[in-house]
């Protein structure tokens, strides 16, 4: 989750195309691509995933149209290492959906929020 | 119309625009039961050059409650998607179509549908060939016996499937009800028509000479029936991804997230005809389980505060709708609607008839599998269903043939009441309720087997 280095990043102008690949950079591509509607490439999120994962957040209607556990579609499996967009909900909370394949992950991250909002300036 | 354009949002993406929902045990193989989902509404047969198709960027499904929780027990799933022979053409077809494999279709779709349930996902079929559309004779010659029946696949396990073109079976005079809640037939005694003095008049198929995309699947009744409980109920929907990005320079869009409801469909009319405008984008997004939410304007229908209204006498100088109006004013439940559209018929209620799946209450369409079909030349078939004493049609599941505009318009009008409450006196004029349209109002009517669905009229016969 959010710690004192997101909220450096937060807070610290960096160009779009500084490497190496990391949670940061990752993240300044995502600003620098379209902001709230970012497409990532697929290698460059595991260090997201693993700092910002939480509990994924299903439609109401599509859960229950699924019905069974086993209906997380198969077409999870088609698209799993397709692009991830991610969508600035709310910028006063923080609230993110990172949306990948045919999950959604929805985290509250003020750093990433103000990162994002500074690249779309 | 059933479901055409019945929402806002969903009348602006006709692709995922479910319109029909049909669910009956197949006349011709009593032990399976046909589920038919139509998409596209009002498909102009001379739509060309992109001649319609299912959208490649949606999930369409067929859901099965077999346990009457409301919840999907059994997901059909159809996946589409679409493959150019020659991309520097910009022509469908280049030449008369005369196979499913012909190299002359530039535009071929095809699809895979899985069967999702609580031991998984099961692949049934994978790159099935839909038909062309029916184009016209030069370019779709012997269209059945060369592109419509070749594309009837049969699958493991007795499972028959087809998804494509067809005739649009629903009849409604649409030009009409949609002109103040008008019928050609009674005219005369619509407050609005009879200030302009029309007479009655015979009604007018306004779905005539028009096509829809049809999913179509014959399952054996053995695979969709929980132990002990022969009512299934049945919806379709269909399901955008979450989020899309359009694409630009040359490059793809990009769709990601989890699947949306955007459409879906249980009993005819119900979205249309029953929720309110204001919510009938939200019901779109909901599923079958929270229609409590919606269980008011079930027992309240605005249609039948309305009929006393605009047909305030007929004849002249008589109140037709007078112990409707009262029942209205009463502001008693429509305990009979909600039983037929919300919960199925308990027993008891209709004799020897249940189709009753448990209290929750959610818009299904309800069919009991051990109630055998009625033949056509039986004198106990009738389009009106249950309510003309033919237990195998609507509201017991629906048939292609079915007049679901005069039963539910009759039912709304209390001719159903009295199955809740016996001493209802129906007004007269309900049973003479009708559009004036029966089966026989569409061109290219049912075929006699699977996908029964009509043969799709084409666009140079049928050019507007």
């Amino acid at each position: 989750m959010s710690g004192p280095d997101d909220l450096t990043a937060a807070t610290t102008p960096v160009p779009a195309t500084q490497g190496p690949l990391s949670r940061r950079s990752v993240l300044r591509t995502a600003a620098g691509a379209s902001l709230a509607a970012g497409a990532l490439a697929a290698t460059n999120v595991p260090a997201l995933a693993a700092t910002t994962r939480s509990a994924a957040r299903h439609d109401t209607a599509d859960h229950a149209a699924a019905g069974h556990a086993a209906a997380g579609h198969a077409a999870a499996s088609h698209d799993a290492d397709g692009p991830i967009v991610v969508h600035l909900r709310d910028a006063r909370t923080g609230e993110i959906d990172i949306f990948r394949g045919t999950s959604q992950t929805r985290l509250h991250d003020h750093a990433l929020a103000a990162l994002l909002i500074r690249a779309s300036r | 119309m059933s479901s055409h354009r019945e929402a806002p949002e969903i009348s602006k993406d006709p692709v995922a625009d479910s319109t029909d929902l049909y669910a009956f045990v197949s006349p011709d193989k009593p032990d399976s039961v046909t589920l038919i989902a139509n998409y596209i509404p009002l498909e102009e047969p001379a739509g060309g050059p992109n001649f319609y198709e299912f959208g490649g960027d949606l999930l369409y499904n067929i859901h099965i409650d077999n346990n009457g929780d409301g919840e999907p027990d059994i997901t059909y799933q159809f996946h589409f998607e679409t493959v150019l022979t020659d991309s520097d053409s910009f022509l469908y077809n280049t030449g008369p179509i005369t196979s499913l494999t012909d190299k002359t279709w530039n535009s071929k779709q095809m699809y895979s549908v899985e069967r999702v349930d609580r031991r998984g996902v099961h692949v049934l079929g994978r790159r099935l060939l839909c038909p062309p559309c029916n184009i016209g004779p030069l370019s779709t010659p012997n269209y059945e016996s060369a592109l419509g029946r070749p594309a009837v696949h049969s699958l493991s396990g007795g499972i028959k499937v087809f998804a494509g073109q067809r005739a649009e079976q629903f009849y409604v005079d649409l030009g009409s009800i949609f002109d103040l809640a008008n019928l050609r037939p009674l005219q005369s005694a619509n407050v609005f028509a009879h200030a302009l003095g029309l007479g009655n008049m015979p009604g007018v198929n306004a779905t005539n000479h028009l096509n829809v995309h049809s999913i179509a699947i014959q399952v054996p009744i053995s695979d969709l029936k929980a132990k002990g409980r022969p009512t299934i109920g049945v919806w379709t929907s269909a399901s955008r991804r979450a989020v899309s990005v359009a694409g630009s320079d040359g490059e793809d869009g990009v769709a990601s997230g989890p699947w949306r409801q955007v459409s879906r469909l249980g009993n005819p009319l119900f979205n249309e005809v029953i929720v309110p405008l204001g919510k009938k984008d939200y019901w779109n997004h909901q599923p079958p389980v929270h229609d409590k939410q919606f269980a008011s304007y079930v027992a309240h229908p605005e249609l039948a505060s309305l009929l006393p209204v605009i047909y305030p006498a007929i004849p002249p100088g008589s109140a037709p709708f007078a112990n409707l109006a009262a029942l209205v004013k009463s502001g008693k439940p429509r305990a009979d609607l909600e039983a037929i559209l919300l919960t199925g018929i308990p027993p008891g209620i209709v004799k020897g008839f249940t189709n009753f799946t448990g209290p929750t209450q959610a818009d299904m369409l309800r069919l009991n599998t051990s109630i055998p079909p009625t033949p056509t030349s039986s004198p106990k078939y009738n389009v009106l269903g249950l309510v003309a004493g033919d237990p195998a049609g609507f509201p017991n599941g629906r048939r292609i043939a079915d007049d679901v505009v005069t039963i539910e318009l009759r039912a709304i009008a209390g001719l159903t009441y009295p199955l809740v409450n016996p001493s209802y006196q129906v007004d007269a004029v309900v049973n003479a309720l009708t559009d004036g349209l029966t089966g026989a109002s569409v061109t290219n009517g049912p075929l006699g087997q699977f996908p029964y669905m009509g043969i799709p009229y084409d666009g140079y016969h049928n050019p507007s």
